[in-house]
């Protein structure tokens, strides 16, 4: 648990600078147990960030959403660094951006946060629902303690952080310029245990299951829009011409474009979970993409996002690929 | 409909082998099943794992993508990196629960007109007991 003064005076001194421009951090949010992403851009801003097991978002995403503004005729362009927090699986978003050259690894100045796993809001409210004051929660020795209305509650971390938590396996940063608190444990086991009870299941199972959540996907792209490896200027679900996703919303074109999410993924999908986390009809989004990192590790031994210097999976080879599909 | 059915089946050919290798069996007046719908590609890497999603939306049973052996690539490394490509995109459409034998990759060479045929009849015979393929086609579907 990172000593949130700390954090701060950290912060602080790091917008001081003359070479950062901006520090993307977690503020508490508007009520409940909401945390949102907040944009550093003076010293003072600085004393509303907070680091705390409610801090689900992926702020890497930000990195390359940022709106690239032509230069006016004359003017220098701006070279300044964007300064963010990342947990472990922010970190694993950054260095594979880096790897595929979304953003330039001198753009960024990293500052790792250790983390023993993200409360899943989900679970949370259903011991607690409709919590409207803002509820602060905290790490401590492997527990996750939280401030309710009502008094003091402590969980065991299993009981409460979300799904990608307990896999996770790197909870620490895998780049980080500087680090706030000390490195954590690894508790994530490196098996597919969430998804081989789906697996075993015969095709015609696998589809009730697959058939039953994707009819109730809305379409409404959010799993998209806060992946921080979608980050394309252009991308198939909005082009026309040609159409590869009609925009009915019914299960042949809501399939079509889950497995094209899904497979715009394979051996990029660092697994943070985000599409899951914000998808309004609940689609278990992750099995897709766990599904496509195990593929990704066990015919290719490869994992994304973990060397800014490897070279993405699916523009490379291997002559003795597996082919035993190959007819 | 009493009729035996019959799988529509999608097929990409790579232009410099299995395309060849197709016409081949047709000049040497080799028999094969004739529900192949053929599209010719330039290279197996040109095909867009998209490809197969679109192809059985729109009303096919099957796909088969085709190409060069490993090595023999005119374009030196294209079925290296469609190889890689198809072996994630078969186990994802396995794992939301498509039938393993709708999605076939092969490698036939332009004088292997004999394994095309092997090909052809493997991959029909299996959709012939897969049945139509009615997870996830169009409403409307023009042929």
């Amino acid at each position: 648990m990172p000593d949130l003064e700390k954090l701060r005076a950290l912060a602080k001194e790091t917008i001081s600078r003359d070479d950062i421009k901006c520090l993307i951090g977690w503020r508490p949010g508007t009520y409940g147990y909401r945390t949102s992403p907040h944009f550093v851009r003076s010293p003072e801003d600085a004393d509303q960030l907070i680091f705390s097991p409610l801090c689900s978002s992926n702020l890497a995403t930000y990195l390359t959403l940022a709106e690239k503004r032509p230069v006016p005729r004359g003017a220098q362009p701006d070279t300044r660094k964007v300064a963010i927090l990342v947990k472990g699986c922010d970190s694993r978003a950054v260095v594979q951006q880096v790897a595929e050259q979304g953003i330039k690894r001198e753009a960024v100045y990293v500052i790792g946060c250790p983390c023993e796993g993200i409360i899943d809001l989900r679970k949370l409210e259903d011991k607690y629902p409709h919590t409207l004051e803002r509820v602060e929660a905290r790490w401590e020795n492997g527990k996750i303690s939280l401030d309710l209305p009502g008094g003091r509650a402590v969980f065991p971390r299993e009981e409460i952080v979300a799904g990608k938590c307990l896999t996770c396996r790197y909870p620490n940063p895998v780049i980080a310029d500087v680090t706030v608190g000390e490195d954590v444990e690894v508790r994530g086991s490196a098996g597919f245990e969430d998804i081989n009870w789906l697996e075993v299941k015969n095709a015609q199972e696998r589809w009730a299951f697959w058939r039953d959540k994707v009819n109730s996907c809305l379409r409404c792209y959010s799993c998209r829009n806060v992946c921080p490896m979608c980050y394309c200027e252009e991308c198939i679900l909005e082009k026309q011409n040609p159409a590869w996703i009609q925009r009915s919303v019914n299960i042949s074109e809501n399939t079509a474009f889950q497995l094209a999410r899904a497979f715009h993924l394979a051996g990029r999908c660092i697994e943070c979970g985000e599409c899951e986390r914000v998808c309004p009809v609940e689609i278990p989004l992750t099995h897709l993409n766990r599904k496509l990192v195990k593929e990704v590790s066990e015919q290719f031994a490869f994992t994304p996002g973990v060397d800014p210097e490897a070279k993405p999976l699916l523009v490379g080879y291997r002559p003795n690929d597996k082919e035993d599909f190959i007819l | 409909m009493s009729e035996k059915f019959e799988p529509n089946v999608v097929a990409f050919l790579c232009n410099w082998c299995s395309y060849a290798g197709a016409d081949l069996a047709g000049t040497s007046r080799i028999e094969y099943p004739p529900n192949l719908h053929v599209i010719r590609v330039m290279c197996s890497g040109r095909v867009n794992p998209l490809f197969i999603v679109n192809a059985l939306q729109q009303g096919a049973d099957g796909v088969l993508v085709s190409g060069c052996h490993p090595g023999d690539c005119h374009y030196m490394e294209g079925n290296f990196l469609a190889r890689r490509r198809f072996a994630l995109m078969r186990e994802l459409l396995n794992f939301v629960g498509v039938d393993e034998s709708r999605f076939n990759m092969s490698w036939v060479s332009a004088s292997e007109g004999a394994k095309w045929k092997d090909v052809v009849t493997g991959v029909v015979n299996n959709l012939r007991e897969a049945g139509a393929f009615t997870e996830f086609p169009r409403k409307k579907i023009d042929w």
